[in-house]
């Protein structure tokens, strides 16, 4: 009998344990909690609630060990858009692109910064991959899966129509300038992918752009 | 009396007049193969992404556009410049530019009459074309996809279900045919012998409480427990398979698997700083302005993005991994320097309705990794004296200090 009872309570403790494993909406037992929540804000986690993880204070603050937002912020948020008028600095000191969306015949005029080196073409062609494939394609032919539509399992899921033929008649004379300018601003049914890359990777992608259409 | 030569110049003249006016006025749409055959190349490579034959997509159906437009110069015109044609006031112009959500076309200014005289072509053959063309092949792609989805599993389920009832009932029949003739057998005058085969004196009872069962068994719940406690030990502060439910039920499975769209696209931090970043609704917006209904949640998921954006609201997702504070990890130096693959560490995402957590992210697992990769230093001009000091040997992430305590704790 006596060895019944360890059983069972060997068996309860263990069926306790398998409660700290992880899974769902539940993110396991966490050892040294203090450890493991921010005392700095952090950009991407945000816990508004004060009294989350009072029970094990360290801090004397009168907040909860696990409160992580600023409320200075709008929404509580921990990131804020920067400052208006900031610059962001790079390596090659240009300034940031004030040309406006409507002014694309000007902008056509400008001549990429970047030399047609092969390790730049070679950039363009890994960032094009990233940010134009799934649209237009990996010839720029406009048949990127997004473009095309897929279908999975006999049911068409939805499709993006109107991606541009980088091949087409109306846009193999477009200036790498021009190219820029709608990977910035967008045009037509491209919406603007300046938040998204950076000036720099924009050109590579004009540059290699350029070199996709020779082929 | 007029001269024969003139009223012969007179003929050449007229006909030479009607022939001009024929080809510059009344031009015909061919119905040469050769024409179609180049207007479809044309259309396929120009026209194709915002128009169909038969159906509204950006622009309109262009089925019986030559009868509809004013004329075929008109069109000419329209195809090479849309913008100074709606400019100069035109009023068939400004109609469909405003039935189709002002929406300016793309100048084709390359375009030659022949061309565009060919695209008409391959659209009057399309708009031509006898309907039920259409419908066979809509009836086959339909078969098709039916014949692909196989034996749905909860009929394989129905099935397993079934054949351990009917072994369960096999036995229970065994077990009363051997009651059964266990009884007839008693009634019967055995020898001794024969006696005990029928009664064997080691019942179900007797092995029970035989003391090498009880040991058996005690010994397996032990080790089971044992495993179960270690396991739960060793779980606490590891969140591996979380997967909390999201404010919206975005799917990887659709994004990343099925548009093949590329992690970075969204995740722009991943090459370029210490986190990945969630995507901020804008970059949604770059299709869903356009792309409103989804095949798993019709609109009410994509609706809330569209909301966020109005009202300016952030949209609270919930951080899935969550490193704890003590440690430093970079995505930039692992994905740009290091060339892996978001998969290596977060799994296959991409098959992913809800996304969890796949790896442990516990210091043992980090540091296994470090032993085991080679240092990605091919074309890398950071690496060169330090490649030139292993003898240009290829090194491991533990050979140049990727098992120091202050790399990630500091």
């Amino acid at each position: 009998m006596q060895l019944l009872k360890t059983v069972l309570i060997v068996t309860a403790g263990a069926a306790l344990l398998t409660g700290c494993t992880a899974g769902g909406d539940y993110p396991g037992l966490e050892y040294a909690p203090n450890m493991y929540h921010s005392v700095a804000y952090e950009p991407l986690t945000q816990i508004t609630d004060e009294s989350a993880g009072t029970w094990v204070n360290s801090l004397d603050n009168g907040r909860g060990e696990y409160f992580n937002s600023n409320k200075y912020n709008p929404n509580m948020m921990n990131m804020r858009a920067p400052a208006p008028y900031t610059v962001k600095r790079n390596k090659y000191g240009w300034l940031p692109y004030r040309i406006g969306k409507d002014s694309l015949d000007y902008a056509s005029t400008i001549k990429s910064p970047l030399d047609s080196t092969a390790a730049i073409i070679a950039d363009g062609k890994a960032l094009y991959a990233v940010y134009c494939n799934h649209c237009h394609g990996p010839k720029g032919e406009g048949d990127g899966k997004v473009a095309m539509g897929v279908k999975v399992d006999g049911v068409d899921k939805g499709m993006v129509a109107g991606v541009a033929n980088l091949q087409g008649n109306a846009y193999l004379n477009m200036t790498e300038g021009h190219i820029f300018h709608v990977i910035t601003w967008g045009r037509n049914l491209m919406q603007p992918h300046g938040s998204q890359i950076s000036p720099e990777d924009r050109w590579k992608i004009a540059k290699y752009v350029k070199t996709l259409q020779k082929k | 009396m007029t001269h024969p030569i003139s009223g012969l110049f007179k003929n050449l003249a007229t006909a030479l007049f009607i022939l001009l006016c024929v080809t510059s006025f009344a031009q015909e749409i061919s119905t040469d193969a050769g024409v179609i055959k180049e207007g479809e190349t044309l259309f396929n490579a120009n026209c194709k992404a915002c128009h169909r034959i038969d159906q509204k997509l950006i622009g309109p159906a262009l089925a019986g556009v030559y009868d509809r437009a004013p004329s075929l110069d008109w069109i000419k015109n329209f195809v090479r410049n849309s913008s100074k044609v709606i400019a100069s006031g035109d009023e068939y112009a400004n109609k469909i530019f405003a039935e189709n959500g002002k929406m300016m076309m793309t100048s084709f200014t390359s375009f030659s009459d022949d061309q565009i005289m060919a695209i008409m072509a391959y659209v009057e053959n399309e708009t031509n074309k006898p309907a039920e063309v259409v419908a066979t092949t809509t009836a086959a792609g339909g078969g098709e996809g039916g014949a692909g989805a196989g034996v749905p599993t909860s009929y394989l389920n129905a099935i397993l279900i079934g054949m351990i009832v009917i072994l369960l009932l096999l036995l229970v029949i065994l077990g009363l045919i051997i009651n059964g003739l266990k009884r007839y057998l008693d009634q019967k005058d055995l020898t001794e012998e024969d006696r005990e085969v029928v009664h064997s004196p080691i019942t179900l009872s007797t092995i029970v409480q035989s003391r090498g069962f009880i040991f058996i068994v005690v010994f397996i719940v032990a080790s089971v427990s044992f495993k179960t406690v270690i396991d739960g030990l060793y779980s606490i502060g590891v969140q591996q398979g979380y997967a909390p439910k999201q404010p919206i039920a975005f799917s990887h499975k659709v994004h990343a698997g099925q548009y093949e769209i590329d992690c970075k696209y969204c995740h722009t931090g991943a090459i370029k700083g210490r986190s990945a970043n969630i995507p901020s609704p804008n970059i949604c917006m770059n299709c869903h302005t356009q792309i409103r209904s989804g095949t798993n949640t019709g609109e009410s998921e994509i609706a809330k993005i569209v909301a966020a954006v109005e009202t300016n609201r952030p949209i609270e997702w919930v951080r899935v991994h969550n490193l704890p504070d003590l440690a430093y990890f970079n995505h930039s130096q692992h994905v740009n320097v290091g060339g892996i693959e978001c998969q290596t560490c977060h799994g296959p995402i991409e098959e992913m309705d809800v996304v969890k957590q796949y790896s442990l992210l516990t210091m043992g697992w980090c540091i296994d990794c470090h032993r085991k990769t080679d240092v990605n230093a091919k074309g890398n001009a950071y690496y060169d004296n330090l490649r030139e000091l292993h003898n240009n040997k290829a090194m491991k992430v533990e050979d140049i200090g990727g098992l120091e305590c202050a790399k990630c704790h500091y």
